[in-house]
C-alpha cells in the first residue's frame, strides 16, 4: 500500500507543530519514534482523517484523502484506528464495540457482525470478556478489544497512536504480541510507539520524528544500527541508558 | 454494660431536656407580645427596622402597667394562635378579631376597637355592593385566614375565593383584575384605594355586624386577662386611644369622619 | 459477639438485614421519643380528626400537586435540553440568552420569580389560568437546573468518545444517536429524577399566586381550623409520600448505571 504525504503542515494556534514532511513509499509495517511533543499523534491522526492538515495533500494508494467531512468519513472508513487509551465506546460491551460499527457503518447484517466478531474474540480469547462493558475490562483487554474493532472491517490500514504507553508492564507484552500476530496474517499498520525493542524487531520500517520533522526513514534494523543523524542518536542513547548498563 | 448505661444516660439527657418547658407565669420574666408587622399602622416597623404602630405603644404600656419589660416578636399571621398554645408568646396584640371559632383556641380580652369590612373593587368589575361580589363568576380575593377570608367562605359561596398569603398580592390581584374583589378591613381598603384611585373603586356600605379586635392569651390564662381588663378600661378613660389616634391616624380619622363611618375606638 | 458490634459496621459495608432491622428500629423508637417529648414539653397534643371531614379537599391538592410536577417536570426537560443546546450554539445572542436565562434562574429566589413572572409578565401576555401560569413559571425555574445537569454531562463525555466515534467512521448523527446520546442518558437520568423531587418540593411555593395545590390547600385548612401542626405534619407526610418513591427510583438508576466509574 502506498502512503504518499506532500507538503504537510499542521499549525495550532498560531503555533506549528508539524512539517513540512514530504514522504512516498509502500507500507508494510511502520513504526514513528521520537521525541514526546515531536508530532507524531498529530502526523497519525492526519494519517488516519482524524484532523485535517493546514498545508498539504495525503494520498494512499493514488487516492487523495478529502477536505470535507464527507469526503474524509468515507476514507476514515477503509481506515482503522486505536487510541492510546479510552477509546472503547464506555457504555457498550466488547462484542458490541466490534458489531456496531460493522452493522452501522460497514453494512453488516447482525448475525454476520456477531460472527465476524466472535472470531476475532476466540482468536486472540477474550470471548469470555465480550459481554462485559471496558470498565470493567482491565487496560490491556480494553486494548485487544480495541484492535479487534479496528480490524474487524478489513481496513486496508491499521494505525496505533501508542497503544501500550498508558498500560503495565505486563499488559503491554499481551498487546504487543497480539499486533505482531497480525504482522504474520499480512495487515498493514503504522504505529507510534516508545517500545524500542518492538520497533526494531516487529517494524520491518522505522521514522524518526524530531520537533516536528521527519529526520529519519529506513528499514528498522539498519537505522538502529547506524543512527544518520545526531538527534537519533541522542534519542536512542536516552532511552537505552539503563538497558545498556543492565546488558 | 458499660454501652447500655450510656444509652440510658442519653434517654435521661433527651427527658431532661424535653422537660425544660418554660414557666410563663413567672412575672418577673418579660412580657412576649406576639404580632404580625405587616399591618400598618396598627402592626409596623419604622425605618430603623423596630416595632412600631398603635399595637405596639398600646402593648408597651401595658407593660408599664403591670410592671413587665416587652418584648415584641414579629410572628406570620398563621402562626400567631400556635405562638400562644406552644408558649412562644404570652399575648397576641395583631388587630385580631373576636370570632367564635378563635375563641375555641384562645381566650379574649374586652374588645378595645371596632372594625368593618370593606370592598376593594376593579374599576370594571361593576361591584358596587356585596350583592354584586356574590354572584357565579365573580371572583375575590381575601388574605388567608383574616376576617375577610372567614366572611367569604360564609357568606359569598357563590363567587370563587382566591386565598393569598400577603395583602399586597390581594391588592395587585385587584388593580390587575385577576380579581373582582378584595375583602379587608376599611382602612385597608381606604388607604389602597387611594394609592390606586384610577384602576379600583372601593365599597364602603357595611355588610356585616360590626367586629370588634381584642387580645388573645393562652386559654385559662385568666390572670393575665384580668389585668387585661383592668388595663383597657384604664387605658379609655384615661384617653390613651386618643393619642395613638392623633399620632398614628390623624388624616385617617378625618377620612372616616367626612364619609359618616364609625371611628375605631368608638366603641358603643 | 461483642455489643459494639451490633451497632457498628465499616464504612462501604452493608451491614446485614438483622442488624440492620434492629439499628434502624432502635433509631426509629428514638427520634419519635424525642419527637413525643418535644410535643409534650410545648404542651401540643395532636389531633387529626379533621382529615376525613377535609378529605376530598387534600385529595384533590395531593393530585394537583402530583399534576404540577409531573407537567413542569416534562417542560423544563424541554427548556432544559434546548438551553443546554443553545448555550454551545454559534449563534451569540442565542448562546448569551439561555447563559443570562440559567444564570437569573438559578441565582434569584423561586418566590420572586413567581411573583414577578405571574403579576408582571402573565398579566401583560395574558396568561391568566393559575395552574398553566404556574406550571410555566416553575418549569422555567426548574429547566434553569436540568440545563446545568445537561451540559455538565455533555461535557463530562470525554474528548476519545467523539474522536473514537469519527474514528469507526460514524456520521455526525450516528455519533450522536449511539455514543453521545446514550451516555449522557446514563449519566442525567439519575441527576433528573432527583430534580423531580425538587420540583415536587418547590411546587409548594406556588400557593403563593393562590395554585390549589397541596401546600395551599392545607394553608386554607389551617387558617379555618388552626390545627396548624397538625396540617403542617400532614403537609409533610404528604410531600414525602410523593418524593421518597423518586428518591428510591434515583438510588435504582444510579445503581443500575454505575458501570461508569
Amino acid at each position: 500500500m502506498k502512503l504518499e504525504l506532500i507538503g504537510l503542515t499542521k499549525t495550532f494556534n498560531g503555533q506549528q507543530v508539524l512539517g513540512p514532511i514530504d514522504f512516498s513509499d509502500t507500507i508494510d509495517t511502520l513504526a514513528v519514534v521520537g521525541p514526546s511533543g515531536s508530532g507524531k499523534s498529530t502526523l497519525l491522526r492526519i494519517i488516519g482523517g482524524l484532523l485535517l492538515p493546514t498545508e498539504g495533500r495525503v494520498m494512499m494508494d493514488g487516492e487523495e484523502a478529502g477536505h470535507d467531512e464527507s469526503s474524509l468519513m468515507l476514507y476514515r472508513r477503509r481506515i482503522g484506528f486505536v487510541f492510546q487509551q479510552g477509546g472503547l465506546f464506555r457504555h457498550m460491551t466488547a462484542r458490541q464495540n466490534i458489531t456496531v460499527p460493522l452493522v452501522h457503518v460497514h453494512g453488516f447484517t447482525q448475525a454476520e457482525a456477531d460472527a465476524r466478531a466472535n472470531a476475532l474474540l476466540s482468536r486472540f480469547g477474550l470471548l469470555s470478556q465480550a459481554h462485559k462493558r471496558p470498565g470493567a475490562l482491565s487496560g490491556g483487554e480494553q486494548q485487544r478489544i480495541a484492535i479487534a474493532r479496528a480490524i474487524a472491517p478489513r481496513p486496508r490500514l491499521l494505525l496505533l497512536d501508542e497503544p501500550t504507553s498508558a498500560l503495565d508492564p505486563e499488559f503491554t507484552t499481551e498487546v504487543l504480541d497480539m499486533i505482531s500476530e497480525l504482522k504474520a496474517d499480512g495487515i498493514r499498520f503504522i504505529i507510534v510507539t516508545h517500545e524500542m525493542g518492538f520497533a526494531r524487531h516487529a517494524c520491518e520500517h522505522i521514522a524518526f520524528l524530531h520537533e516536528g520533522r521527519l529526520l529519519e526513514y529506513g528499514p528498522s534494523e539498519q537505522l538502529f544500527a547506524h543512527p544518520q543523524t545526531p538527534e537519533f542518536a541522542r534519542f536512542l542513547s536516552k532511552l537505552l541508558e539503563w538497558n545498556i548498563v543492565r546488558e | 454494660m458499660k454501652k447500655i448505661a450510656i444509652v440510658l444516660s442519653v434517654c435521661l439527657l433527651l427527658s431532661a431536656a424535653a422537660g425544660c418547658a418554660p414557666a410563663v407565669t413567672d412575672s418577673e420574666k418579660p412580657l412576649v407580645v406576639a404580632m404580625e408587622l405587616a399591618y400598618p399602622p396598627f402592626e409596623t416597623k419604622d425605618s430603623a427596622g423596630n416595632p412600631s404602630g398603635v399595637s405596639v405603644d398600646f402593648a408597651k404600656a401595658f407593660g408599664e402597667y403591670i410592671g413587665r419589660k416587652v418584648i415584641i416578636e414579629n410572628i406570620a399571621w398563621d402562626g400567631l394562635i400556635p405562638s400562644l398554645q406552644t408558649g412562644k408568646a404570652d399575648m397576641i396584640v395583631s388587630s385580631m378579631t373576636i370570632t367564635e371559632k378563635r375563641k375555641e383556641m384562645v381566650d379574649f380580652s374586652d374588645p378595645y376597637a371596632n372594625a368593618l369590612l370593606a370592598i376593594l373593587a376593579n374599576k370594571n368589575s361593576g361591584i358596587s355592593s356585596i350583592d354584586d361580589l356574590n354572584q357565579p363568576g365573580k371572583k375575590v380575593a381575601v388574605k388567608t385566614g383574616t376576617t375577610g377570608d372567614i366572611y367569604a367562605r360564609e357568606h359569598l359561596q357563590n363567587a370563587g375565593r382566591i386565598e393569598l398569603a400577603d395583602e399586597s398580592a390581594c391588592v395587585t390581584e385587584v388593580v390587575q383584575g385577576k380579581a373582582d374583589a378584595f375583602i379587608y378591613d376599611q382602612l385597608t381598603i381606604y388607604r389602597n384605594w387611594k394609592t390606586h384611585e384610577d384602576a379600583t373603586v372601593a365599597v364602603f356600605i357595611p355588610f356585616q355586624d360590626v367586629e370588634q379586635w381584642g387580645v388573645a392569651v393562652r386559654k385559662g390564662n385568666t390572670e393575665l386577662l384580668d389585668k387585661l381588663n383592668a388595663f383597657i378600661a384604664k387605658f379609655r378613660s384615661e384617653g390613651g386611644f386618643d393619642k395613638l389616634t392623633q399620632k398614628y391616624l390623624a388624616e385617617e380619622k378625618a377620612a372616616f369622619e367626612e364619609l359618616g363611618f364609625q371611628w375605631f375606638f368608638d366603641l358603643k | 459477639m461483642k455489643l459494639r458490634e451490633l451497632f457498628l459496621q465499616n464504612r462501604n459495608e452493608k451491614a446485614l438485614p438483622l442488624k440492620a432491622a434492629l439499628n434502624l428500629l432502635l433509631l426509629t423508637v428514638i427520634i419519635v421519643a424525642v419527637f413525643w417529648l418535644s410535643l409534650t414539653a410545648v404542651g401540643v397534643t395532636f389531633d387529626f380528626s379533621f382529615v376525613s371531614e377535609y378529605r376530598t379537599r387534600i385529595g384533590q391538592g395531593f393530585l394537583m400537586t402530583l399534576l404540577i410536577s409531573l407537567a413542569s417536570f416534562a417542560v423544563s426537560l424541554l427548556l432544559g435540553v434546548l438551553s443546554a443546546l443553545g448555550q454551545g450554539s454559534r449563534v451569540l445572542m442565542l448562546r448569551y440568552l439561555c447563559g443570562f436565562y440559567v444564570k437569573f434562574s438559578r441565582g434569584t429566589p423561586l418566590m420572586m420569580q413567581i411573583y414577578l413572572f405571574f403579576y408582571i409578565i402573565g398579566t401583560a401576555w395574558g396568561i391568566d389560568n393559575r395552574f398553566v401560569a404556574g406550571v410555566l413559571i416553575l418549569s422555567i425555574f426548574e429547566g434553569a437546573y436540568i440545563s446545568e445537569i445537561i451540559r455538565g454531562s455533555l461535557l463530562s463525555i470525554e474528548a476519545t468518545q467523539w474522536e473514537a466515534a469519527k474514528a469507526v467512521g460514524f456520521s455526525r448523527s450516528q455519533t450522536l444517536r449511539l455514543v453521545i446520546l446514550p451516555q449522557m442518558v446514563t449519566r442525567t437520568l439519575p441527576a433528573l429524577t432527583g430534580q423531580l423531587a425538587s420540583i415536587i418540593k418547590d411546587s409548594s411555593l406556588l400557593s403563593w399566586i393562590a395554585v390549589i395545590e397541596l401546600t395551599q390547600t392545607i394553608r386554607e385548612i389551617s387558617a379555618d381550623n388552626f390545627k396548624l401542626f397538625e396540617c403542617y405534619f400532614l403537609l409533610g407526610l404528604l410531600y414525602l409520600a410523593l418524593t421518597l418513591p423518586v428518591t428510591l427510583i434515583t438510588k435504582k438508576l444510579e445503581k443500575k448505571f454505575s458501570y461508569e466509574t
